[in-house]
């Protein structure tokens, strides 16, 4: 395993919080930009601003699909699913509270909500790891970096369909007429399938990047079928980009696929025995 | 009584929520893969997808009850949300036992047996004399099933108990919306209560007959309270926000 280079787990980090977190800010901040502008450009920025909240998701779920590598290796008894599922429900959860706590300072919530998800991931790693005794040594970091990457991705995916991250918006547009539950199901699929696709033992850290690159964009294009019901032409740019980027990821996969299976040689029909 | 301040009883029961759900899910025979192949007593899949499919049955059925009070606008009583939530849970859980026990029985053509205890302690059947050879047991016994439907009860009630105290807080607030937040919100908080007792079984249990569940409660039930009075603290905490 030590032969093949790999990203670090701290550049992925900063890869999934940065481009996350810039991502999500970009939804608010394009359109701060927009209305500056008068004319079609201001409208065009203010219409692929939310694409940004759902760009960001996917770097987050690289980041989240890494994480759920590193701790699922292990072997956790219960499957991977199990982890995708606990970091959507301590994702949402801190979601909620950090973008409502924050009330008229929007701006703050985002960073808010990762930091709650750090610390509820950090106390149910803890306890994972020290009251249930689970002997997994990456547990603890583990769980907390799975718990942020998951509050960036319903964030993310959330103020892609409302156009941006006020509670009072999310909880019109999100909430109300069910899309969260799309946003909580397709993100955990997106951050827990590319290892329970790739486990093995010849799992590489590469292949299963690429998969999740294609299970984010594959959920950014549903978040964008969802996003036209409720911001029209935004929704369409954010699924054909979704389509887009999903195609272009899959194919990388579909090659570190081929790179990376054994050879096969076509050795033609048994030949005749000659007696 | 004494008198609690109606913030912390909130609190309080969520976090007790929280652990009624953690404590079901020990409850629910669950074999995993090795029950899907027959190798294993219990109902062939994971412990989440059995306690979240269970529990959000019930999470349906409490949130129609509470919206279907005595009369318009006021809701039913907390025990029949609680009762509701229960018999969402134990219905679908049943079936899916049933259902599994007809494939078992007539598609792999298994009998039931548990690997875990010599005799069945509701029937009182002999358990290893129909063990196949190299298997953990197989299908679903009388107590597995019984356990399960037990379980099943504990999570349906514990997530109607968190719709219910989660409704009871943001209603005030957010009148149209309220149910939708509470509903994700019990969700979320079922999720995580799910997962923590699946990592401390490791995987399988087959009910409150296996040796295992005496020995993995505790914590567990330890873990999901503190885990879940965390959730509840911020429950309130975003009521909070709701406040313009």
């Amino acid at each position: 395993m030590s032969d093949i280079k790999e990203r670090s787990p701290n550049q992925l980090m900063i890869f999934g919080i940065i481009g996350g977190l810039l991502g999500i800010y970009l939804t608010f901040l394009l359109p701060l930009i927009g209305d500056k502008i008068h004319g079609t450009i201001g409208e065009i920025i203010n219409t692929i601003a939310p694409v940004a909240g759902a760009l960001g998701a996917i770097c987050a779920v690289m980041w989240g699909a890494d994480a759920v590598r590193r701790v699922a290796k292990y072997g956790l008894g219960t499957g991977v699913p199990s982890i995708g599922q606990i970091a959507m429900g301590m994702g949402i959860i801190a979601a909620m509270f950090g973008l409502a706590i924050v009330k008229k300072n929007i701006i703050a919530g985002p960073i808010v909500a990762v930091a709650t998800a750090s610390i509820i991931g950090f106390i149910i790693g803890w306890f994972a790891q020290n009251v249930i005794k689970m002997k997994i040594p990456v547990m603890i970091r583990c769980m907390t970096e799975i718990a942020a990457s998951g509050t960036i991705i319903i964030i993310g995916f959330s103020a892609a369909v409302a156009g941006n991250f006020e509670f009072g918006n999310i909880v019109n547009l999100v909430f109300d007429n069910g899309i969260m539950l799309v946003v909580f199901w397709v993100g955990a699929m997106a951050i827990l399938h590319p290892f329970n696709a790739c486990l093995g033992p010849d799992e590489k850290q590469k292949r299963l990047l690429y998969l999740a690159g294609s299970t984010g964009a594959i959920t950014m294009a549903i978040v964008g079928l969802a996003a036209i019901m409720t911001l029209g032409a935004s929704g369409v740019i954010t699924m054909l980009l979704g389509i887009v980027l999903w195609l272009i990821f899959y194919k990388k996969f579909w090659d570190e696929v081929y790179n990376d299976a054994s050879s096969v040689v076509g050795t033609g029909l048994i030949p005749k025995t000659e007696a | 009584m004494v008198a609690i301040d109606p913030i912390l009883l909130h609190i309080l029961l969520i976090a007790i929520s929280g652990t009624l759900i953690c404590t079901a899910v020990h409850f629910i025979p669950v074999g995993g893969a090795p029950a899907a192949m027959a190798q294993a007593t219990g109902i062939g899949t994971g412990t989440v997808e059995l306690a979240a499919g269970s529990g959000l049955v019930g999470l349906i059925t409490a949130s129609y009850m509470y919206a279907n009070g005595p009369a318009p606008g006021i809701p039913p009583s907390m025990v029949m949300v609680l009762a509701a939530g229960a018999m969402g849970s134990m219905v679908m859980l049943a079936s899916t036992m049933f259902a599994g026990s007809l494939v078992y029985a007539y598609g792999v053509a298994v009998p039931f047996a548990s690997a875990q205890v010599k005799k069945d302690p509701i029937t009182g059947e002999r358990q290893d004399l129909y063990m196949s050879k190299g298997t953990q047991g197989h299908g679903l016994p009388t107590i597995c099933f019984v356990s399960g439907v037990i379980g099943a009860a504990l999570g349906g009630a514990g997530g109607g108990l968190i719709y219910y105290v989660l409704m009871q807080i943001y209603s005030p607030y957010i009148a149209a919306s309220a149910a939708a937040v509470a509903g994700v919100f019990t969700m979320g908080v079922f999720y995580v209560n799910a997962v923590i007792p699946s990592y401390g079984v490791g995987g399988t249990i087959e009910g409150v007959h296996d040796p295992k569940f005496r020995r993995v409660i505790g914590k567990d039930v330890i873990t999901s309270f503190f885990v879940s009075l965390i959730c509840g603290v911020v429950a309130v905490f975003i009521a909070q926000g709701m406040i313009a």
